[in-house]
């Protein structure tokens, strides 16, 4: 008796001191601002006067917006190119390292992924150089094969959204071709055995086989890059500031600019960008359900 | 022949991707060791010597030696925090019955499922009203100090594959719940611990966004944020190679950690991928 009280004892202190202040902060930082965000999105607030409530008046001026459908236009955008150009590439390259044996396979998996620790504003920096119009990579190397090359890629309307395509391809592509490797490492030899004794081409094998087989993996991934594309408004953040005249401006920007930045703005809106939040969050919850739905039915077991 | 040709087309497209990875790397470490001039006049040209002041130019007048400093702190006292909460609560609640458990459990896993883009202001309200901006501590708080789901999963199914007469054999032979998780659940679950923790400094050393909303003191900048406030000044003094020189240090850390623990951390980042 005495012994199990003790324990009883050991274990109320260890949960109190392990687990209390962790879950406290959990729901400090995390839950409540959740919530938090809610109610301010019901607000006029300028984060530092009255707070104001008026009812709907945000979510019914998130309808009569301009800046907020073009936003979502350069976000669709993004999404219709970055999407389909990141996962086709990484499977090709997935399946070349899975299923052809050259020396350099292994360092090259490793290679790929390299941008996915690179920190973000590095990653930024290291495209601005490569965008820039008169000492940049791009214009420099096409110059070298007599194409040109006096662009500035990020200070045209016309080119600065989709300069950031290839910017997300580049940092997402390894995280993919891992995932899809390891996909590929699981499928079972024995069916690609039988389809090759039936003269079946590399090609059909990718094709036939290997995709409809990854097609779980594939809706994942979909879903994993929506979120990554919406959330990731950093680079333009850093990059181009939403400019020029606005042709960069994302959904998350335009949110944070309006709470953040105060530029050409002068006033902060807390807000107004918190209803911009919940559209966002409401987007996100709505298109992986989308995608789901979507792939669900074709997904296949073996 | 044909399939000799085809082979070696597929070998060049790894070998494209390759580049495009190593070739812009490469070419900022070329270019942060020119002069201005050198980088104004040709791109492509040599230079006429390894400018390497330019790296000693960065350091101190682009900040980087205070901002290394305050991410040392930063990162480090994160880490340290929220290792300990993470393998201490891994432990609470995967060995250890409790009666709120299940319940805390499904509470945290909530987390899961909010993008987090969401707050960006009402967490930012949240820790003025705190007081906790510009602050190292504060970012240490927010950064540390919260469970998060991701390391409670994966420590937690790693601690479940360790047997039950483990812990039960050590109670019967006296030990207390302290004795136990440190002596035998901590070693045991060392190789987990790690790979967490590689994780999450790649995490906070790359963070720019938390630290760039709440720390507005340059002398508190973390190298992130201190890179980006040194671009923004280039605007005024186009000393660009300094600007490259400074983000050759800023990757250093990262290739360094890369190299030795690529296994773990490709193996960490890809966990939550892989399980449809």
């Amino acid at each position: 008796m005495h012994f199990l009280k003790s324990a009883r004892f050991q274990k109320a202190i260890f949960l109190f001191i392990v687990v209390a202040p962790a879950f406290a902060a959990y729901v400090l930082f995390t839950l409540y601002p959740n919530a938090l965000s809610i109610f301010y999105s019901f607000l006029d607030w300028d984060g530092i006067g009255v707070k104001t409530f008026i009812g709907w008046d945000n979510y019914i001026r998130l309808f009569q917006d301009p800046f907020i459908s073009r936003a979502l236009q350069h976000n669709l955008i993004l999404l219709v190119t970055v999407i389909p150009i990141t996962l086709a590439i990484s499977l090709v390259l997935a399946d070349l390292l899975v299923n052809r044996t050259f020396g350099e396979n292994s360092f090259y998996k490793v290679l790929y992924f390299f941008p996915n620790v690179l920190s973000l504003v590095v990653i930024a920096l290291i495209w601005s150089f490569i965008y820039d119009g008169t000492f940049g990579l791009l214009n420099g190397l096409l110059q070298v094969f007599g194409l040109g090359g006096e662009h500035n890629w990020l200070g045209s309307k016309s080119t600065a959204l989709l300069s950031m395509i290839p910017l997300y391809v580049w940092c997402y592509v390894g995280f993919y071709v891992v995932i899809f490797m390891n996909a590929m490492q699981g499928i079972p030899k024995s069916l690609y055995e039988s389809a090759t004794l039936d003269g079946i081409t590399h090609m059909q094998r990718f094709t036939k086989i290997t995709l409809p087989l990854l097609s779980g993996v594939i809706r994942v991934g979909t879903i994993f890059l929506i979120l990554s594309v919406i959330k990731g408004f950093e680079y333009m953040l850093i990059m181009t500031k939403g400019g020029p005249g606005g042709s960069t401006e994302v959904i998350s920007l335009y949110m944070f600019n309006l709470a953040f930045g105060g530029l050409n703005l002068g006033q902060h809106f807390y807000g107004y960008a918190s209803t911009i939040g919940m559209m966002i969050f409401v987007l996100l919850v709505g298109l992986k359900l989308v995608v789901d739905k979507f792939f669900a039915k074709d997904s296949v077991e073996y | 022949m044909r399939i000799r040709v085809t082979s070696w087309l597929w070998r060049m497209v790894l070998f494209v991707w390759a580049l495009t990875v190593l070739l812009p790397l490469f070419w900022i470490l070329y270019q942060s060791l020119k002069t201005n001039q050198e980088f104004f006049a040709d791109i492509w040209a040599f230079p006429s010597h390894l400018k390497w002041g330019n790296y000693e130019k960065a350091w101190t007048q682009l900040g980087i030696g205070k901002s290394v400093i305050n991410t040392l702190y930063y990162v480090g006292l994160s880490l340290l925090i929220s290792l300990f909460v993470s393998t201490v609560n891994a432990y609470a609640f995967t060995r250890i019955q409790w009666k709120l458990r299940s319940l805390l459990w499904s509470v945290i896993m909530i987390s899961l499922f909010l993008p987090g883009i969401n707050i960006l202001v009402s967490q930012y309200t949240l820790m003025r009203a705190l007081d906790l901006t510009n602050s190292l501590n504060g970012l240490v708080l927010l950064a540390g100090l919260p469970v998060g789901a991701f390391e409670l999963l994966l420590l937690g199914s790693f601690m479940r594959s360790l047997p039950k007469e483990l812990d039960e054999s050590a109670f019967i032979d006296g030990a207390t719940l302290f004795q136990v998780f440190r002596k035998i659940i901590l070693p045991l679950s060392m190789p987990g611990i790690v790979t967490i923790g590689i994780f999450k400094f790649v995490g906070l050393y790359n963070d720019f966004l938390g630290p760039f909303i709440l720390i507005s003191d340059p002398d508190k900048y973390p190298i992130s944020v201190n890179m980006y406030n040194a671009n923004a000044m280039m605007e005024f003094k186009a000393d660009w190679v300094t600007l490259l020189a400074g983000l050759v240090i800023t990757i250093i850390p990262t290739v360094i950690v890369y190299v030795l623990f690529q296994r773990k951390i490709i193996e960490g980042a890809t966990m939550g991928g892989v399980k449809g």
